[in-house]
């Protein structure tokens, strides 16, 4: 996977974030080094939603961390309204400025119950943030706000007044946490893997109110997850990550009708109902990922790709445009798969 | 029924706590040939697990077991102390959903391996630890000699899933009990698994028992399924007559809940109201009454049997999809707006065309 590069940055001013060669990495004991997410750039446009898709250990969660800056990555920007006069590059702020951005750009986690504090009633939790930025609401204002977001995501706000997290299920935790994001009015809400920890009954319950949720605070996406499927359904453009290294940036629907890189056919075909459009001999790979410690030269999806040859190894592919909105980083992509749908 | 690997008849288990009995299984019955797949699907709570820990008698003491399970010809409930001892493990075995838990992080692979051969078929250390290399071979670990002296820390989550299978497999056993195996890993370690553990079984005639959510995995990979729901077995079927024919409300809308991967974006999902019902509470009739699209009166005060509708599909509802009681009953809800039940309708209005396309779309 190669991929560095920006070909699939959109310069246009409707951008709400830009993250520009992100580097995150973490020292490990040995003076070695657990390369985590090398060289990544993306962009999401205002109301957009952005998936990001990837096996465990890609870096798609850690890359959602960067963006909050927690922890700040090694280097890279990452920019809020990068086209417009009041750009701000999160990177290059600190302390008391960097917290004053925050409310922009709020998270929701994969286990609902643990993202909860136990011991304080539902009602606090989702009240909290309101507190700390006291000059957004007072007093009753307060009060109709959280009133009025609990009812949107369908928790009764008098039975949140005196109940604590474990008295709800996990979906309906996961309710409250969206709850909690959305109290504040972001422009951005990360969502990582908000639906992976819940039944299946319940996960279109909590895909549909995202997307409701979506709708009616104009938030702008990014919706993080290891399920193919759920990834096409709620995603305007998909980013499909390994190693921490871009693969494939494209329109969902272009990116799933045709995937162009070897490791997204191999997602695609792996998946319990694989996809039509590529073949079960496609999923044949090694099961084994390489260390981050020392990922591989060149195409860092090389190890394991069928199609590698020596260029692979010596040369990183550079993502490049195939068709509108769809970008590929490898030397050898699949061009034709439109054709085989 | 006279070749029957495994009878299950009318099993239940319950379990007796301070805010009163929970049900977690009422009543499921099923056979299994030598060599075939069962499919058991359900949700979190639905019993499917419970069922299984009651096979391998691995729940508590304080649970209330009842029924009658027939492996081959011994009847497992009352097997003396004696002969367990050699059965579990041996005859029947279990690989459970976490890899990571499921082995002893202080103890060399091999020896993990090592030690079920030494107990129940006495081989001395040598052989067994021979045996274990063989083992991890078949379960597909390159360089076994090298893994066998390694930590399950020093695995993968794939490596280490196998090492469980290859301790499962190692006395030979006739059924495979497989309890959410790939829940835990990436989806392309997912498939190798299943189908690493689709080879084995054929390769050694093995029974297995495949345990889900995904009613994904077990489409293609099992001969029958068995649907559960609030510890009640809703649906019964072969395979190919579920996914073509779906009979119980409850198991068509699993199916429409799940975003399908080769669906365009934003698709609208058809979400299942509500949530699991407790299994304390006892409900008079359908558990799955208050979230159906197609309940009718009976359904309220009257548990609906196991029917059958055509060979080997059975499925435990008054009003089943695709009949002419079910149609009856869902036109009459969606007419009234409501549900006798007091589901409101409207959420699923529009989207009736969706889910026929959505339907007629996955059938290949």
């Amino acid at each position: 996977m190669a991929g560095s590069g920006t070909a699939h940055l959109r310069g246009r001013d409707d951008v709400i974030l830009r993250v520009q060669n992100l580097v995150m990495e973490f020292p490990t004991g040995r003076h070695q080094v657990v390369h985590a997410v090398s060289n990544l750039s993306f962009d999401i446009r205002r109301g957009e939603t952005l998936g990001i898709v990837g096996e465990s250990g890609c870096g798609k969660s850690t890359t959602a961390r960067a963006v909050v800056q927690l922890p700040p990555p090694i280097s890279g920007q990452v920019t809020l309204s990068p086209e417009t006069e009041d750009a701000v590059e999160l990177t290059a702020l600190e302390g008391e400025r960097l917290r004053q951005v925050r409310p922009r750009i709020q998270m929701i986690f994969q286990d609902p119950i643990s993202s909860l504090n136990p011991r304080r009633v539902v009602h606090d939790i989702v009240e909290e943030g309101l507190h700390i930025w006291p000059e957004r609401l007072q007093g009753q204002d307060i009060q109709a706000k959280v009133d009025e977001v609990l009812e949107s995501v369908g928790i009764d706000s008098v039975v949140a007044t005196n109940r604590r997290p474990h008295e709800f299920s996990g979906g309906q935790c996961q309710r409250i946490s969206i709850a909690r994001a959305v109290v504040l009015e972001p422009e951005i809400l990360i969502c990582d893997e908000p639906v992976s920890a819940l039944d299946v009954s319940i996960q279109a319950q909590i895909l549909d109110l995202l997307q409701e949720m979506k709708d009616r605070y104009g938030l702008t996406l990014i919706f993080i997850s290891h399920d193919l499927a759920v990834v096409r359904n709620v995603s305007d453009r998909v980013i499909v990550m390994y190693l921490g290294k871009v693969c494939e940036v494209g329109d969902a629907d272009a990116l799933y009708s045709a995937p162009a890189h070897p490791y997204t056919r191999v997602l695609l075909a792996s998946a319990p109902e694989p996809a039509k459009n590529v073949s079960g001999v496609e999923a044949a790979i090694g099961d084994e990922i390489p260390s981050p410690l020392a990922p591989p030269s060149g195409c860092r999806f090389r190890t394991r790709c069928p199609r590698a040859e020596i260029r692979c190894a010596e040369e990183e592919p550079v993502i490049s445009a195939i068709e509108d909105d769809h970008f590929v980083a490898c030397h050898f992509p699949i061009l034709n798969g439109k054709q085989r749908e | 029924m006279s070749g029957a690997l495994l009878t299950v008849q009318d099993l239940s288990v319950g379990f007796l706590t301070e805010q009163g009995l929970v049900r977690a299984v009422e009543g499921v019955s099923f056979v299994l040939e030598p060599g075939q797949t069962l499919g058991v699907v359900g949700e979190s709570g639905s019993g499917k697990s419970v069922t299984a820990k009651a096979l391998m008698n691995l729940l508590p003491s304080y649970s209330q077991i009842s029924g009658n399970v027939n492996f081959g010809n011994r009847d497992l409930f009352s097997m003396a102390a004696s002969r367990e001892k050699h059965f579990w493990g041996v005859e029947m075995a279990m690989v459970f959903q976490d890899p990571m838990t499921s082995l002893n992080p202080v103890k060399k692979v091999g020896e993990q391996i090592a030690e079920s051969l030494r107990v129940h078929l006495n081989r001395n250390r040598h052989q067994a630890l021979a045996e274990a290399g063989d083992l991890l071979e078949q379960v597909g670990i390159p360089e076994p000699g090298k893994r066998l002296t390694q930590y399950p820390h020093e695995l993968s989550g794939g490596l280490r899933q196998r090492v469980v299978i290859a301790i499962a497999l190692a006395c030979g056993p006739r059924l495979l009990i497989a309890d959410e195996p790939t829940t835990a890993l990436d989806v392309t370690v997912q498939k190798h698994i299943l189908d690493l553990l689709d080879e084995l079984r054929r390769d050694r005639g093995m029974a297995m028992i495949l345990i889900t959510h995904d009613l994904g995995v077990v489409k293609g990979r099992t001969d029958e399924v068995m649907v559960m729901y609030a510890g009640h077995t809703v649906e019964k079927s072969p395979t190919g007559t579920l996914f073509a024919e779906m009979r119980h409300p409850y198991t068509e809308a699993l199916l429409e809940t799940i975003p399908r991967i080769d669906t365009p974006k934003h698709s609208r999902l058809i979400p299942i109201p509500g949530r699991p019902p407790e299994v304390i509470e006892v409900l008079p009739g359908c558990a799955y009454a208050p979230r159906c699209r197609y309940s009718i009166k009976s359904c309220l005060n009257e548990q609906p049997g196991l029917k059958s509708h055509s060979a080997g599909h059975h499925c435990a509802c008054h009003a089943p999809v695709g009949t002419p009681s079910g149609m009856e009953a869902r036109a009459a809800n969606e007419a009234a707006g409501i549900t006798v039940a007091g589901l409101d309708m409207s959420q699923f209005s529009g989207i009736e065309d969706k889910a026929e396309e959505k339907r007629s779309g996955g059938e290949d």
